[in-house]
């Protein structure tokens, strides 16, 4: 009896184990442990998650900075940039005749960065439009933010690839390509919205959220009521504004609308007789989840110490053909103690554009926006407004006022001039490579070695598939 | 067994009917003695033919066997023994003499979770390595490199040449691509863990990707020593019990388990050097050359002329110093020149009685790499129970705790970390002297930022492993009878790994100055996986004995936890290597969890040996999958036919002739995270944001694998020659993909299932004894196989597999339908004058024409024992991008030839770096002596039974078109499609070892 007692526990134990497994076996819908998940902030997000979107946003427009300043620098003959991608010296020169391609990092980054902070700012849109957590003028705040990141980024790809995706809220409905005319169209119209959306605040009125980069435009004058206010180290909605109208200043001058940009400029923080350096910056940090400034390169120390490897030469060029004395050029390279070559390629100056790995990167500084006033100026004819806006960046860096053999300077030499104005002053920021593309004088670049090319545009991404 | 009558009631209930059937007794005792030594055989089964009643012999080899009635035909058998048939007349005491058999045929091979079958029987390719196989030639670091060129259908690489791990296992193809690529792999029941664990050092190197930091994948922690044999399931066909986990195949290892009788204790030294297999040498440089080399002419600018020019006559001076003070140096020799110290002692012992057996071993491997301050050892300590607790149950116990360490040091691609040691050694040039100073001071290097001296000597990069695993298997025979046997089985085991990585770069490296200012980074990682089988088999007899009908059904259960920790400083407060002797510090945490969940049943009928047909149907679900409570199907079905057994057959000398086809799919769900759209923290000035990054997709199936397989063995005189061919053909539907989606989405990856694959293959092995004599013995076997892959279905336009090469403008992995999955495609303008012919086009394919292995054994006048393994891969291309870098370096051996300079000359694209990878390779060779019985026993008296002397080798001789190192090599690792992409891998290599082996 015992035995057959054993038994039969056995066989029950068998049957209760089988029966306990299968029924304990239904699982749960997995969540990730690892991360929010993107459909719990697009609806009913919370305050905190509208703010965490909108410091995305800001955060991201970093992305494929530094790849981008370096890679348009090369085409534009501006720099070298020597590094363990041997890509940075052949592709982008065209090397023995080698094209660029669409599916390396020197063409996908800036792309990716660009379109990853516009998806960024649709997820704030979209989230804001399925909360109730503030009402709807608060939410205007969030949109006129975002819309002007929007433009910006959309105004970079522009300079990179010569037309722009603007319709891309829906990743599975992605709208067409844009032509340049068009996209700068749609970013004006953007921009204009944007604006329309943050002007219904008081003087006072701040973002919900924290910005950053944006302290060199806090008026701590009290002229716009702040000695009412004790909160100095926040932007008001106000002073955002006047970063809009900056960038609408740049897409009007883009689109050739000389008195348009002059407008914008009015309204932005533009002053031909301020700080060159004033304006909105991007910011930098080594903490988790920070980036650090993407363009700077360790300085040599000394010939013993070189740093040639991972390194920004600066283009002969630059330096052979500044002017005597311009101080920009002290100011942004110096000579390298042992300059070695790279893959045939040589120059006797490295960057010192920036002081650290994390010194701010100007988005746009009262410096572009002077020249920005002298290119509009000379788009809407008003060529002595041009000269004198030209001659405030000379005599900055020290040069004195251009002597145009005559008087009254063409159009063409003012132009001309402009355009080696903000060769110094803009020098690795992104912006000779486009300069040259739209004034069609990217064939006047200087070819360093046999059988290199010129390109002045990217190609669009594989991954687009155009 | 009237108490076993009584439990078959309750099982009548339970599951099936049972006829009960009463029957007369005669009881036969007897001794069952080997022919060869004349002692008895313990644990031989002794069967009454054509049923299914039958008993063991005990440790003396006794044997008593009730049986109805006389006379009776016994049949009495074990592994290793050759079947003996005996007629018994009369009840009372017989002796039955067995030969030891020369192995294959009577081997059993696992066909179910439950059941295994004679390899006679089988109708799959199974192939299976015994112990002495895979260790009997040389010493192994790996199971996984160990079976370079052992089995048909297996595609070997290795990812870096450092030693432990770092190897990626192929079969049939590739089964996946962002799914789990490497086979499943089994020891003792339990689901093991072969991650290739990241250890941070990218943050430093500015390596893209977790998989270029080249880490050790951790079946490095199972010894080789331990294994009795590997089975390998290298199809669905084979593995479609396995279900969802088995689309790359399943390796299912067996340790060693005591046998009963005197407790044998063996001994084993191995004593070996690594060295470099195969030195690139340095550039034979001129003063001419170096001037051409640095010099760049420029007519257009003068002054720039005149700059390089000097630049150019500074490196001739330092050069022309150089070879007047001592010569050039040799940097590659400085780095990959050292000669590791290799070191393995094993001890081992086993034994029983006929209630439990054991078996106990442990091992101590060390091992030096090629490169100072390289290396990896392994502590491995294994335990294996079994027990008997009675006629009812048994137990069996698998425990083995490993300890291993591994110093890897710095290796492949990286961008402006100025590590890894091939990127550096690409662009340091000998003239320049970058040894320490007599303070330690290390010179920077003026052309790369980094020392190659000061890392070697000064930047960590190591892990540590403690790990566990359990299995246990409990057996219940619920039923025992003449025709009908059932029993209950519950099998299942822990695997727990507790990985540490630590890496660590000084402030004062040279990349450190002014950028990171130092980098450390501590990683804590913990997997636990747990997996549980249990199931009832049931064997039946029927149609007088003629046919066998096993059938079996069960659950199981299967989880898997992970959790990463990466904790990293930077800005190294001054000589301090603990990560909170930072300004900057970062942390980053992983963690996943998976369930698995599935039923599964499988019957299997045997007619007589001649007809043997198998069905098998497995359902799972896993928590990986979209729907998490959704199950998939995977049937299989197979049937051999043994036409040699038949009784028509009458041509004796093939003794085998059998078809056999087999059908059978297995599925492979996302990895962890595929279902997810989540946000990443994406901060700045101090604030907290998110940012959208990998697309998820919510509704993901698992990729599932239709393996068809048909294939014929033949064995000739006894077997002595065999013959295999198998053809399969196996398709991959649903394929999960991570594509580049359009990034003007915002999103740049998205992973989701978009195509069908087919790979196709065949595989032919042949056998033989090809002289036996008393003095001469050889044995030989040849192996043959290859795989061709297509892309049948694509549901988005062709796309360039992210992570799996550098864009198409070096060349990269391209998925597109109607070409090869392995195709590596550029960008390439056919004459190279301009950007509009520029097109997309394939440039090679990694998967190589067909691979061969030839392996032979000698015994030599009874004690010389005389083994090589050589191996053939024809074709296969890899694009070799370490020449990209020494071309870029002026480095590369061959620039002072014509060929060298003109390849300078051309565009730098995929085109210029495609090379042939097939190779032949003398992979393992050995000679032992085995001193005579007499000799020893003069020596030492009866306390040694055996002592064995030998040398060996690995890697003797490669034989190759390819430039580089090693063609075996993959830049990201194990993972998808890895292989073939070489940038500045740890180089491979050779090792030479002195063996000794004593058996107590």
């Amino acid at each position: 009896m015992k035995n057959r007692l054993i038994m039969k526990t056995k066989y029950h134990l068998v049957l209760v184990l089988l029966f306990m497994v299968t029924a304990s076996c239904s699982f749960d819908e997995e969540i990730d442990p690892n991360g929010p998940s993107l459909e719990g902030v697009e609806t009913n997000a919370s305050l905190r998650q509208l703010n965490e979107l909108a410091i995305g946003v800001q955060a991201t427009s970093r992305n494929g900075h530094g790849i981008e300043t370096a890679a348009s620098g090369t085409l534009a003959r501006e720099l070298y940039l020597f590094d363990a991608d041997p890509r940075n010296t052949g592709d982008l020169l065209g090397k023995n005749g080698i094209q660029l391609d669409n599916n390396s990092f020197y063409s996908t980054a800036q792309f990716i960065g660009s379109y990853r902070c516009i998806k960024n700012a649709n997820v704030l849109l979209e989230a804001l439009d399925n909360t109730q957590v503030i009402d709807e003028t608060d939410k205007n705040g969030y949109r006129g933010f975002a819309k002007t990141y929007i433009a910006y980024e959309l105004i970079q790809i522009l300079k990179s690839y010569g037309t722009a995706r603007v319709d891309v809220a829906d990743p599975d409905n992605l709208g067409p390509f844009l032509g340049f005319d068009a996209t700068l169209v749609e970013i004006r119209s953007l921009l204009n919205e944007a604006q329309s959306d943050l002007s219904g605040f008081g003087p006072l009125d701040q973002f919900l959220f924290p910005i950053s980069g944006f302290g060199d435009l806090i008026d701590t004058s009290g002229e716009m009521g702040d000695d009412v206010r004790d909160d100095d180290t926040e932007i008001t909605i106000q002073e955002f504004i006047l970063f809009n109208r900056a960038i609408a200043a740049l897409a009007a001058v883009y689109a050739g609308d000389g008195s348009g940009a002059l407008t914008e400029l009015s309204n932005s923080y533009f002053d031909l007789t301020g700080s060159l350096t004033m304006g909105a910056k991007f910011v930098f940090g080594l903490g988790a989840g920070d980036q650090p400034n993407g363009v700077f390169r360790s300085p040599s120390a000394s010939a013993e110490e070189p740093n040639n490897a991972d390194q920004i030469i600066v283009h002969d060029s630059w330096i052979n053909d500044a002017e005597a004395g311009d101080t920009r050029v002290a100011a942004k390279a110096a000579v390298r103690p042992s300059a070695s070559a790279q893959d045939g390629l040589n120059g006797t100056h490295e960057i010192r554009l920036y002081a650290s790995n994390v010194a701010p990167i100007d988005i746009i500084r009262n410096e572009e926006l002077i020249l920005l006033y002298a290119e509009a100026s000379i788009l809407a004819n008003n060529l002595g407004d041009a000269e004198t806006a030209i001659n405030v960046i000379r005599n900055a860096a020290n040069i004195g006022d251009k002597d145009y053999g005559t008087p009254t300077p063409t159009e063409a030499q003012l132009t001309t001039e402009m355009l080696e104005q903000r060769r110094y002053s803009l020098w690795c920021e992104n912006h000779r490579m486009f300069d040259l593309r739209r004034y069609d004088l990217s064939n006047t670049l200087p070819i360093d070695r046999a059988g290199d090319q010129v390109f002045n545009i990217m190609p669009i991404p594989l991954s687009e598939n155009q | 067994m009237k108490k076993q009558s009584q439990i078959s009631k309750g099982l009548l209930l339970f599951l099936f009917f049972f006829p009960v059937v009463l029957f007369a007794q005669e009881t036969i005792t007897g001794k069952v003695l080997n022919e060869g030594t004349g002692e008895g055989v313990p644990f031989i089964n002794i069967v009454e033919d054509g049923t299914n009643n039958g008993t063991a012999s005990d440790i003396d080899g006794n044997f008593s066997l009730t049986v109805s009635n006389l006379p009776v035909t016994l049949r009495i058998f074990s592994i290793g023994f050759t079947t003996k048939l005996v007629t018994v007349e009369n009840a009372g005491a017989i002796t039955v003499q067995v030969t030891e058999s020369l192995e294959a045929l009577e081997e059993i091979v696992v066909t179910g979770l439950g059941s295994s079958i004679k390899r006679a029987n089988l109708a799959n390719a199974v192939s299976t390595v015994s112990s002495e196989e895979l260790i009997g030639n040389t010493g192994q670091t790996t199971v996984d490199g160990a079976l370079y060129g052992k089995v048909t259908g297996v595609n070997i690489t290795a990812s870096s040449g450092a030693p432990g791990g770092g190897t990626a296992l192929r079969l049939r193809g590739i089964s996946s691509i962002n799914g789990n690529n490497q086979p499943l792999f089994i020891v003792d029941g339990v689901y093991i863990n072969n991650v290739e664990i990241p250890s941070g050092l990218r943050f430093a190197s500015g390596a893209n990707r977790g998989n270029e930091e080249n880490s050790g994948n951790r079946l490095a922690d199972i010894d080789p020593n331990d294994i009795q044999n590997i089975e390998i399931l290298k199809g669905a066909s084979a593995a479609a019990i396995y279900g969802t986990r088995a689309n790359a195949g399943v390796v299912i290892i067996t340790t060693k388990k005591g046998k009963g009788g005197k407790t044998k204790i063996r001994f084993s030294q191995d004593t070996g050097i690594n060295v470099i297999q195969n030195k690139l040498g340095l550039r034979p440089w001129t003063a001419t050359s170096v001037f051409n080399s640095f010099f760049t002419p420029n007519p257009d600018d003068p002054a720039a002329e005149a700059r390089s020019r000097a630049a150019a006559e500074a490196e001739v001076a330092a050069f022309n110093n150089a070879v007047a003070s001592g010569g050039l140096i040799d940097y590659e020799d400085e780095i990959y020149g050292n000669v590791g110290f290799i070191s393995e002692t094993k001890l081992s012992a086993s034994g029983g009685s006929d209630k439990t057996r054991f078996y106990i071993g442990g091992s101590y491997r060390d091992e030096e790499g090629i490169i100072k301050n390289t290396g990896f050892d392994r502590f491995s300590i294994r335990s294996n129970i079994d027990h008997k607790i009675s006629d009812i149950f048994d137990v069996s116990l698998s425990s083995n705790y490993v300890r291993s360490n591994s110093s890897r040091s710095f290796t492949g691609n990286e961008n402006e970390g100025g590590l890894s040691f091939g990127y550096t050694l690409a662009f340091t040039r000998p003239w320049n002297n970058l040894f320490p100073d007599a303070d330690g001071n290390y010179p920077n290097n003026p052309n790369y930022p980094g020392n190659p001296i000061f890392v070697r000597d000064q930047a960590k990069n190591e892990d540590s492993n403690n790990r566990f695993i359990q299995g246990i298997k409990f057996t219940t025979k619920l039923l025992t009878r003449e025709k009908d046997k059932v029993k209950f089985v519950v099998n299942g085991g822990v695997d727990y790994l507790a990985n540490e990585t630590y890496v660590y770069v000084p402030e004062t490296h040279q990349a450190q100055v002014g950028n990171q200012e130092g980098f450390v980074a501590e990683g804590r990682n913990n997997f636990t996986q747990f997996n549980l089988l249990a199931f009832a088999v049931w064997d039946h007899t029927a149609l007088d004995g003629n046919l066998n009908l096993t059938t079996q059904g069960g659950v199981s259960y299967l989880e898997q936890q992970a959790n990463l920790v990466n904790s990293r400083g930077s800005n190294l407060f001054g000589g301090q290597t603990s990560v909170d002797q930072s300004v900057n510090q970062v942390i980053d945490q992983t963690r996943s969890n998976q369930k698995d969940f599935g039923y599964f049943a499988q019957i299997e009928g045997n007619y007589k040996d001649q007809i043997i047909g198998t069905l098998g149907y497995r359902l799972d679900k896993s928590t990986l999958n979209g729907d998490v409570n959704k199950f998939y199907g995977f049937p299989k079905a197979s049937l051999a036919i043994n036409i040699a057994n038949f009784d028509f057959w009458q041509f004796e000398p093939i003794n085998q002739l059998k078809f056999r086809t087999a059908y059978g799919e297995t599925g492979s769900s996302a990895a962890f995270g595929s279902a997810f759209t989540s946000l990443n923290p994406s901060n700045i000035g101090g604030n907290g944001g998110l940012s959208v990054d990998t697309r998820g997709d919510r509704d993901i199936e698992p990729e599932t694998s239709a393996e068809f397989e048909v294939g014929m063995d033949i064995g000739i005189l006894d077997s002595r020659i065999s013959f295999e061919a198998s053809y399969y053909n196996r398709k991959v539907s649903d394929l999960i993909l991570s594509r580049n989606v359009p990034s003007s989405s915002g999103f740049t990856t998205e992973t989701t299932n978009l195509a069908d694959l087919v790979n196709e293959g065949l595989e032919l092995a042949v056998r033989g004894d090809v002289y036996r004599s008393d003095n001469f013995y050889w044995n030989t076997g040849v192996q043959f196989y290859f795989n061709r892959s297509e892309v049948t279905r694509l549901d988005v336009p062709a796309f360039a597999q992210p992570g799996a090469g550098f864009g198409t403008g070096l060349g990269t992995f391209f998925i597109e339908e109607g070409q090869p999955v392995t195709q590596i495609v550029g960008n390439i303008d056919p004459d190279g004058d301009g950007p509009i012919e520029a097109s997309l086009q394939q440039v090679g394919n990694v998967e190589p024409d067909f691979q061969m292995a030839f392996n032979n054994q000698f015994t030599l006048f009874k004690q010389i024992d005389v083994s090589f393994l050589l191996q053939w891969k024809q074709g296969g291309e890899n694009l070799n991008l370490s020449r990209f870098l020494t071309d870029l370096g002026q480095t590369s051996p061959d620039l002072e030839t014509p060929e060298g300079q003109a390849r300078l000359g051309t565009a730098a694209n995929a085109e210029r770096f495609v090379e042939d990878a097939g190779y032949v390779r003398l992979r393992e060779a050995a000679i032992y002596y085995r001193f005579p019985t007499n000799i020893v026993e003069g020596l030492f008296g009866e306390t040694v039974e055996g002592v064995k002397l030998g040398i060996s080798g690995r890697n003797l001789f490669t034989i190759t078109d390819y430039s580089s190192y090693d063609p075996e090599v993959s830049v990201n690792g194990g993972a998808g499609l890895s292989s073939g992409i070489e940038v500045t891998p740890f180089p491979s290599s050779q090792q030479f070892y002195f063996h000794l082996n004593v058996n107590f």
